[in-house]
């Protein structure tokens, strides 16, 4: 016994040296992320990294910050050849990186900061993989000095009728704006915006979700009738002449100042960007910023249906070799203070647990109650089809229903046809 | 005689539209580095008055493109090295020596000109990321000095081969060793073929960006072609900052042009005219 | 590929190792680097090529892809592209040349500048274009507007109908001036006395060019051919900066299908852009070889 214990002593301060040794020696986390131009996000984290230093003596982080198509394009070939970094962002709809085990199981988190849903976007095979950091709906801007000017009346419930927009979208047109701003030039899924929020609305939460998971088929008839009213939408001239070539950041320039659209379908993170400096592409000094619900659909057996998704999160690396660290560090996001400072940073929601609040900036806490305005009883289906999809269905979705589709290059019976055959 | 000199103008009028519609992108794009794209939005095609200067520098400095010249500049010479060097061994051994596999080996190599990248990029991919040498500028370079081998040998075994074999000759009597023959005297002879390949790897391996984008990820590794398309990424809809990390990129080889223009003509048009 | 120069060692003497010290560096690159590579691909697709693991699938990868119509329509896209653009450079950039070689002024500096786009890269070429062809305030859509012709404004790369020869254009624009040099040094080597003789034979200037300069330079024109239709048949830069085979796959390319497969698509799987990629290398080996022969059936061509 005797000889055990002092084993045991002699393992223990053994542990205690190597520890000491470990702690001693200088740790450098490798960080890559998105939200290189998206200057409150990139900020917020930047202080949260400050804080992980400052509480870590001896661990550092490298952040390096891309734009989206780099950062993916990077990340798909160094995962493959193992050089990924330790932490790096990524979106839910890559369950490839789940399925081929590069991700680090983030169970050793405290899970009950995070809302339940928001865990549940990155639950792969039982175990949770991301960080849900950014949170974000769909919704519907405009330019309230606009709407007024064309006498288009947007009703208390936030939600205009099918006629009551299409007939917004002719008073738009006759007078030459543009009724919403749109581009796909550089994103696989803002022209599909307008189809999914219109079938989520027709078919309801749970037929929506056989229709992505292929087990409804395409041909279906209430789709066939959804896409219809939308081409009538856009033959009606809802979207820019430039659809196909504009790109994210120039589609919100679009809406808020050269030229100017009544409207612009984007998610919540409109923030991220227009909220930006002027100089930086953000919206005008005293915009008139209003938000509507996606109109109403024709046949629609849930009106209030809507998608939630989560955005932007972090992951870690399944090779890292600096597990303990990697998990404190993403540790250090999961707080109500630190979500707190997201939302009154960012002003977009997160999947971090809040309490909103406790926002104090003035300009913040009005945004957000324009929010909970029109969310107000809504139903939420989790994620965007091309979070749900994988391999050819996603790809052919996102040339069909983000691209040709809302372009009006390809008929209603070619794009069901072709998303059929795609599964 | 008014006939021919009215067809004449007509010619004249004729070239020049196209050389403004040959040079025209670049001239516009030089004017755009020059203006803030406030001033580019209120009027696309105006002259570059007054002239932000100030811009080049900063780009520059926002940018890491002291990086990406270091970067570009060090695989590209090391390639070119490599393959003056080996190229003119084995195209002199080609040409020189008479011996059974000699055509077939020259078959072979030839031959790869018209592989198309694909085939072989995506194993070199794999074989790279296996020997540690994925995302470094090593790989890159051996990879480089890899797809131009078979030009440079093609073009300088045709120059070889054109050498008089008296010369040789002459040189075996006073005693020099093979390695000595080639060294002094098929090489200085071959100058002007060693001179246009160096040229012709130069340009091609400077522009290159398709074994760029997939063997190299890390932003100490980008080469410039990558690091364009970084800074594009970056500036987003930014097109007066766009327009200045352009012209950044061009203005080297303009320089260059412009004073070596029939060395660069010549070099470029190797592979194509016998 | 001539004959073996006469001048060669007779072969009594056979200096073997002078011969492998002297090849072995550029055999061992082309071997570690080209030869191994390439059948590493074969090997590749014959299976799935997942992080980590192997696995034999046989021929379900030539299977697949015999089905895939994404995959016809790249095909598709690339041999248009290199059917046309060739015949579209090599006959302005004969016009060109011709009008140089009648000694107008300035000749050396139209040709100085007609040659400039082949030193830019790909990178730079794409980004220039996509601003000449943005809907709003590119030049195209501009001077259509100027001349009274908005109507035919158009989102020039955002529509199926146009965007590939939209960026088929481009390529023309980039190579025709290479190709005039090329010909302007051929007709250049050409004997004086048989442009004169015809000439004096009273021959009009269409006459002159089917039937004396075209015969004469028609190895180099073959030649031209042959090299551009090569380097169409592997596009992927200008593409990929511009419309990364976008809209509706209207640009798509088998370059940037092989690339999408193996390094964007969510499957992580090697194998089948190994099959595209092997598939491939046998379309264009044949053609070029067919078009090899059937040139030089007619005259022994040189490139």
């Amino acid at each position: 016994m005797r000889v055990g214990g002092r084993s045991a002593l002699v393992a223990i301060s053994l542990g205690v040296l190597a520890w000491a040794a470990a702690a001693a020696q200088a740790k450098e986390l490798t960080f890559w992320s998105h939200w290189a131009a998206e200057l409150p996000k990139r900020e917020f984290v930047e202080a949260v990294i400050k804080e992980f230093e400052a509480k870590n003596p001896g661990t550092t982080i490298k952040a390096t910050w891309y734009e989206k198509t780099a950062l993916y394009a990077g990340l798909k070939t160094a995962l493959r050849a193992g050089q990924a970094p330790d932490i790096f962002y990524a979106e839910p709809d890559q369950a490839e990186y789940m399925d081929n085990g590069f991700l680090l199981d983030l169970s050793g988190l405290d899970w009950s900061k995070v809302e339940p849903w928001a865990k549940e976007a990155w639950t792969h095979k039982g175990k949770p993989y991301g960080l849900p950091l950014e949170a974000w709906t769909m919704e519907l801007y405009y330019n309230t000095k606009m709407m007024e000017g064309l006498g288009v009346q947007v009703p208390d419930n936030r939600q205009m009728s099918p006629d009551a927009f299409m007939d917004m979208v002719k008073k738009a047109k006759a007078k030459g704006i543009t009724p919403m701003a749109l581009g796909v030039g550089d994103r696989p899924y803002p022209g599909a915006h307008l189809t999914h929020e219109a079938l989520v609305k027709r078919l309801g939460t749970d037929d929506y979700d056989k229709l992505l998971r292929g087990k409804l088929p395409w041909t279906d008839p209430r789709v066939v009738d959804t896409l219809k009213w939308i081409r009538s939408l856009t033959e009606a001239g809802l979207l820019p002449n430039t659809f196909s070539t504009l790109k994210l950041a120039e589609a919100h320039v679009y809406f808020h100042t050269n030229p100017g659209a009544l409207t612009f379908l984007n998610g919540s993170w409109y923030t991220s960007r227009a909220f930006n400096p002027v100089d930086k592409g953000g919206q005008p000094k005293d915009f008139p910023l209003g938000i509507m619900q996606f109109p109403a659909v024709p046949g629609a057996v849930c009106n209030e249906c809507r998608t939630i998704a989560i955005g932007g999160s972090y992951v870690a690396n399944a090779e890292t070799k600096n597990r303990k660290e990697v998990l404190a560090f993403l540790g250090t996001f999961l707080s109500q203070e630190v979500g707190n400072r997201w939302l009154e940073k960012v002003q977009v929601q997160t999947g971090i647990k809040t309490d909103a609040s406790k926002v104090k900036d003035t300009q913040a806490a009005a945004y957000f109650s324009m929010i909970e305005k029109t969310n107000a009883g809504a139903k939420y289906y989790f994620g965007i089809p091309i979070q749900v999809m994988t391999g050819k269905p996603k790809e052919v979705y996102i040339q069909v229903f983000n691209n040709a589709f809302p372009a009006g290059i390809i008929s209603v019976e070619d794009a069901v046809k072709q998303q059929a055959a795609a599964y | 005689m008014t006939a021919s000199v009215l067809k004449r103008t007509l010619l004249l009028l004729g070239l020049s539209l196209y050389t403004a519609f040959a040079s025209g992108p670049f001239v516009w794009a030089a004017m755009m580095s020059l203006r803030t794209t406030t001033e580019i939005h209120r009027s696309h095609f105006a002259l570059p008055f007054p002239a932000h200067w100030h811009k080049f520098p900063e780009a520059w400095f926002n940018s890491n493109y002291a990086t990406y010249f270091g970067n570009s500049v060090q695989v590209v010479v090391t390639a070119v090295v490599i393959l003056t060097v080996v190229g003119a061994m084995a195209a002199h051994c080609l040409a020189r020596y008479r011996f059974r596999l000699n055509r077939v080996i020259y078959f072979v190599l030839f031959s790869t000109i018209i592989f198309p990248p694909q085939i072989t990029i995506i194993s070199l991919f794999q074989i790279l990321v296996q020997y540690g040498l994925y995302n470094s500028k090593v790989g890159l370079t051996l990879v480089y000095v890899a797809i131009q081998l078979p030009l440079t040998i093609y073009i300088l075994e045709s120059f070889f081969a054109r050498i008089p074999s008296d010369l040789f000759d002459a040189a075996r009597m006073d005693g020099y060793s093979d390695w000595e023959i080639f060294w002094r005297v098929a090489l200085p002879i071959a100058l002007p073929a060693v001179a246009t390949t160096i040229i012709l790897n130069f340009i091609l391996l400077w522009n290159e960006f398709l074994y760029a984008v997939v063997l190299i990820t890390d932003e100490d590794n980008r080469t410039l072609p990558l690091g364009i398309q970084r800074f594009i990424g970056d500036t987003q809809e930014d097109v007066g900052m766009i327009a200045t990390g352009l012209m950044i990129a061009i203005i080297p080889v303009v320089v260059v042009y412009a004073f070596f223009s029939e060395k660069l003509i010549q070099g470029m048009t190797a592979g194509a005219v016998k | 590929m001539g004959e073996a120069p006469a001048h060669r060692d007779d072969g009594l003497r056979k200096p073997w190792g002078t011969i492998v010290a002297f090849l072995l560096p550029a055999v061992t690159i082309y071997v570690a680097l080209t030869a191994y590579p390439a059948v590493r691909t074969l090997w590749n697709s014959f299976h799935k090529v997942l992080p980590r693991r192997d696995e034999y699938v046989g021929l379900a990868n030539y299977v697949e892809l015999a089905g895939d119509e994404i995959f016809w329509k790249a095909v598709r896209n690339t041999i248009v592209w290199a059917c046309t653009s060739p015949l579209v450079e090599v006959s302005v950039a004969m016009l060109l040349a011709l009008a140089l070689y009648a000694k107008v002024p300035g000749a050396r500096f139209f040709r100085v500048a007609w040659f400039t786009p082949v030193l830019m890269s790909y990178v730079v070429v794409g980004i220039l274009w996509l601003w000449i062809y943005n809907y709003d305030w590119g030049p195209v859509n501009a001077a259509l507007r100027a001349l009274g012709l908005g109507a035919l404004a158009h989102p020039w790369l955002g529509d199926p109908a146009t965007a590939l020869p939209s960026l088929i254009f481009v390529t023309s624009w980039m190579w025709t001036g290479f190709n005039m040099v090329v010909l302007l040094a051929a007709l250049h080597s050409l004997p004086r006395e048989v442009i004169e003789a015809a000439e004096l034979d009273n021959c009009g200037w269409g006459g002159k060019l089917v039937f004396v300069i075209l015969p004469l330079t028609r190895a180099t024109v073959l030649n031209l051919i042959v090299l551009s239709f090569i380097g169409k048949m592997k596009i992927f830069d200008l593409v990929w900066i511009t419309t990364k085979g976008n809209p509706l796959w209207a640009t798509e390319t088998v370059s940037t299908y092989v690339y999408k497969r193996a390094f964007e698509w969510t499957t992580f799987d090697l194998g089948y852009p190994s099959t595209i990629a092997t598939v491939w290398f046998v379309i264009v080996l044949t053609t070029v070889l067919a078009m090899t022969w059937a040139f030089r059936r007619r005259e022994k061509l040189e490139f």
